[in-house]
């Protein structure tokens, strides 16, 4: 039977004074997603919660290949390179070492190239996409059951991986864990392909466990000893998933107080049934969506975690109770989350509508500020919060947003200024010269005083109220003539440089 | 003196009456002072005039530097054997010993040699080496071989476990993104790829500053830039974790924004005004090392600076590029030590050099060598203790093919950390290396 939701978790409900108005519609926009567009943000406030969070939530359970066929990324650099170990022989097969290196510098170069034209896609399709939820919800999970393009080299197994999450993202928790550890990258990253009866590697067992299903203290080392055991085995022969049975320890396992023949799919079983499992997830989630949850939202983040295991371990379910509750409208969420740096760029380009800039570019800016997609710092994935700012990411994150919004590209400068014109890389400036910038383009016809034109951007960009004081400097930039082009412009890089551009 | 120096000795005077009425002074500042005032041991933190503190300078070669080709067991048969057309012959090193010489491009390296201001320590390494790039990396970074999972850096506790306050100037490295070596769990240092990228490049500079400037904020409410939950505080009054609103955190926002404005406007006034005597090659590294002379020159209050030099993964045709390499390095540390000496900072500065393995010890069938284990490591400067350090690895008793280590690299990274930057090893390594005779008393 349905237990009863916490009070906080009870959906919220219109009242006198606090009314489903912009600033919730925007709220909801930001955070299921990379922030909404004019039109977006009119259709949701006119739809209501329960129904804006059903529409963000419908989004097809699918890899882009059945969603959109010949949508995904091109990767035409890796088209026939070998699938499996023996293709991979064959292809090295009767050549000489020169040959061979040479070969190998080849494969390694078009991987390359795959890898970045995958997370440019990525990201393009987070900010122009059909479904910015189901985006979100993958980058969520990218840097939950993390695997790194610095360690996996294959770019045919990031974006195998990065399709599985796009398949799971809001589906069924279970089947998600028991096809997360039979996937390639997952296998290589951590090191289940080299977990072998004879020598037991216990990477993944330690992680599933302590980073993608439990937390900390639910577990023994002997547990990850005797969890590593079952998983023996489980390895991939390129793309695809294989058991080896030789490698396979098929002996007698005590795991979480229990013992049995046990292999992968018995350990995660267990784990599920771990009362911690489903508050970890809940707690993991909310986090990412709302806010940091503290010692005293145990009790909320269990009674979000019921919602999935009463229905299944389906994850739609909790999600929605999420984005429907009061706690995600209450203060301490709205306006209180400081973006990733992969939020501020997608969400500057999607609410502005602007041209996807040359990722090539965008690339050294993402580094910078310390979020390359596909390539978390380490299995923890991002850290967040406060860590994405300190005083070098805040200037990287201005100038990148003034980059955005029609200024010049900080490689460009930095090279003029320094006198160093070699070491800016002679692609990017070809690439820069030929791009020019973006274009912007503003929406100023209707406006006539520049109060007008400020208040109309801050609300079209920060979405939240600014103190006064910073709405008479962005109108005082303007000069005195609000449809002076070339001036909104300029106000709106400002928009992106001050501090509350940097929340949602 | 410097803006920069003497608005801190300004703080540092007035203290806490200076805060209570000055209420956007930026977070670096008012936690030094706050920290000052708490602190129970002076001498781990940097002295307010930035001339006085110790130095340590770590230049990372990216890609496995060859070490047999660096300093080379010129008069080792089994050298010239395995390595065939890449050996350095024995009339082109600068000879150490009969046994051991340096590359033919480390002139100045010698130089140091001679002058007793280099101790070249052979066979470092550590034990089960991995040979990825990026696991080895991480395991010079973190000084944890054996932990899968790391998020901070050795540099990183250090800054941790001694510097008081939250001023990110304790470590500045030049590069795109901070290395992990200078990660700390409570502390984020400077990281910039060029000082004349490290501002607000937009176009509007003063309406910049003012949207970025909060004169309502209150000092004594306002929050410190230390992360939410970024692990444990060593100084300062444990604080009641509070939900973080909205408007906390555009005050953090906002200070942060202001500590930027101030150090971007030192940074880059220390670099303009610098006239540097050495000649730096034209590259990132060697620009990467001037702006290193002009900060220590501005008297920044920095205790690691952190530089790297690329391309060392010479799997093909490594003669050529090797050689140009070494050319970069020698001429960069030329320049760099000339600066140093000049601005007679000399005695405040030790650089040491590592990369994350070197090579095999046969060449390969490209003319180029393989990633392999043990490399010797350089620590340079007038209170090193110069000469020969360390066993050197036998040629013949390999371990798939590779140099053996002699020498765990965190005996040296204990060394640096108890005899030069004073403060004890064992919180920061995890366990109690020995130190080594390297640095003078």
């Amino acid at each position: 039977m349905a237990r009863p939701l916490h009070p906080q978790l009870l959906p919220f409900i219109t009242s006198e004074g606090d009314a489903w108005d912009d600033l919730k519609a925007a709220h909801l926009l930001q955070r299921a997603g990379f922030g909404g567009t004019p039109a977006e943000l009119a259709k949701v406030r006119q739809m209501g919660m329960e129904k804006a969070v059903d529409w963000l939530l419908d989004f097809p359970e699918a890899p882009i290949d059945e969603i959109q066929p010949g949508g995904g990324p091109d990767l035409s650099s890796i088209e026939g390179y070998p699938k499996n170990f023996n293709e991979q022989r064959k292809l090295f097969q009767g050549k000489t070492d020169q040959e061979r290196m040479r070969l190998r510098q080849e494969l390694q170069r078009g991987n390359r190239e795959a890898m970045g034209k995958t997370m440019g896609w990525w990201m393009e399709r987070m900010a122009n996409g059909p479904y910015p939820m189901h985006e979100k919800l993958v980058l969520f999970w990218h840097g939950h059951f993390t695997t790194g393009a610095q360690e996996e080299r294959r770019a045919s197994l990031m974006w195998q991986q990065n399709e599985l999450h796009r398949r799971m993202a809001a589906g069924n928790f279970r089947e998600y864990v028991r096809q997360i550890s039979r996937d390639p990258a997952m296998l290589d990253y951590l090191n289940n392909s080299q977990n072998k009866k004879e020598h037991p590697n216990e990477n993944y067992a330690r992680e599933l466990m302590e980073l993608f299903t439990l937390g900390r203290d639910q577990y023994t080392e002997n547990d990850i000893k005797e969890a590593a055991r079952a998983f023996t085995g489980w390895a991939h022969d390129g793309d695809e998933y294989i058991f080896r049975a030789r490698d396979h320890d098929a002996g007698v396992k005590t795991f979480q107080g229990r013992t049995g023949n046990f292999n992968g799919d018995d350990v995660i079983e267990i784990i599920l049934q771990n009362k911690a499992c489903a508050p970890y997830i809940a707690g993991r989630l909310w986090n990412y969506f709302a806010f940091e949850p503290a010692e005293g939202d145990k009790e909320m983040l269990e009674s979000l975690g019921n919602v999935m295991r009463e229905n299944g371990w389906e994850m739609r379910p909790l999600l929605r109770t999420l984005l429907t509750s009061r706690a995600f409208y209450s203060p301490r969420a709205m306006g209180t989350q400081i973006k990733s740096p992969i939020q501020l760029v997608v969400g500057t380009v999607r609410m502005l509508d602007l041209d996807f800039p040359a990722f090539r570019l965008l690339h050294s800016q993402l580094n910078q500020m310390g979020q390359v997609p596909l390539a978390p710092p380490n299995v923890k994935g991002w850290p967040g919060g406060r860590l994405w700012i300190n005083t070098s990411t805040l200037f990287v994150r201005y100038n990148t947003g003034v980059w955005l919004t029609g200024g010049e590209i900080p490689a460009l400068i930095a090279s003029r200024r320094g006198g160093a014109e070699r070491t800016v890389k002679r692609a990017d400036r070809r690439e820069a010269e030929q791009n020019g910038g973006v274009v912007l383009r503003p929406e100023i016809a209707a406006l006539d005083t520049p109060e007008q034109v400020a208040d109309y951007w801050v609300r079209r960009l920060i979405q939240r109220p600014v103190e006064a004081e910073k709405i008479k400097t962005l109108a005082a930039s303007l000069g005195g003539n609000a449809k002076n082009e070339a001036a909104v412009k300029k106000m709106i890089q400002l928009i992106v440089s001050m501090p509350d551009y940097q929340l949602c | 003196m410097q803006d920069f120096v003497s608005t801190r000795r300004l703080f540092l005077q007035r203290g806490m009456a200076l805060l209570a009425v000055t209420p956007t002074i930026p977070t670096f500042l008012d936690q030094t002072v706050i920290g000052l005032l708490q602190q129970n041991d002076g001498s781990r933190v940097q002295a307010p005039t930035g001339k006085d503190g110790k130095i340590l300078v770590v230049v990372q070669l990216s890609g496995g530097n060859d070490g047999l080709n660096t300093v080379s067991p010129y008069a080792d048969d089994v050298y010239r054997r395995a390595r065939g057309n890449l050996a350095h012959a024995a009339d082109r090193v600068h000879k150490l010993n009969n046994y051991l010489g340096l590359a033919p491009n480390l002139p100045y390296f010698k130089e140091l040699y001679d002058q007793g201001r280099m101790s070249v320590i052979n066979g470092v390494g550590y034990p089960n080496p991995n040979r990825s790039h990026f696991r080895s990396m991480d395991i010079w970074h973190s000084a944890y071989p054996e932990k899968e999972v790391v998020t901070s850096g050795w540099l990183g506790r250090f800054f941790d476990n001694t510097c008081v306050g939250n001023d990110p100037h304790v470590g500045v490295s030049i590069g795109e993104q901070l290395p992990l070596s200078m990660k700390g769990e409570r502390i984020s240092p400077l990281a910039f790829e060029r000082a004349e990228s490290y501002r607000y490049t937009g176009k509007d500079a003063e309406r910049y500053k003012d949207l970025n400037h909060d004169d309502a904020m209150v000092s004594a409410a306002a929050p410190s830039t230390r992360p939410v939950g970024a692990g444990r505080v060593v100084a300062g009054p444990k604080k009641k974790a509070e939900p973080v609103t909205s408007g906390a955190q555009l005050d953090f926002l906002h200070r942060t924004a202001m500590d930027a404005q101030v150090s971007s406007d030192d940074i880059l006034r220390m670099t303009k005004q610098f006239a540097p005597a050495g000649q730096y090659p034209n590259t990132e590294f060697g620009n990467g090392l001037r702006t290193i002379a002009a900060m220590i020159a501005g008297g920044l209050p920095t205790r690691v600076y952190y530089v790297s030099l690329g391309g060392f993964d010479t799997h093909a045709n490594q003669a050529p590029r090797h050689a140009q390499l070494m050319q970069e390095l020698n001429n960069g540390i030329q320049a760099f030590w000339t600066d140093i000496r000049k601005q007679e900072n000399e005695e405040r500065v030790l650089m040491m050099s590592f990369s994350e393995f070197g090579r095999r010890v046969d060449v390969n069938a490209s003319s180029g060598t393989d990633h392999g284990a043990a490399a010797p490591m350089f620590l340079m400067g007038p209170r090193v203790k110069a000469g020969l350090a360390g066993r050197h690895p036998s040629l013949t008793d390999l371990d798939q093919g590779d140099l053996k280590f002699s020498t765990d690299f965190r005996n040296v990274y204990a060394t640096v950390l108890q005899n030069w930057l004073d403060t004890p090893s064992r919180p920061i390594l995890g366990q109690q290396f020995a130190t080594m005779n390297l640095v003078k008393g």
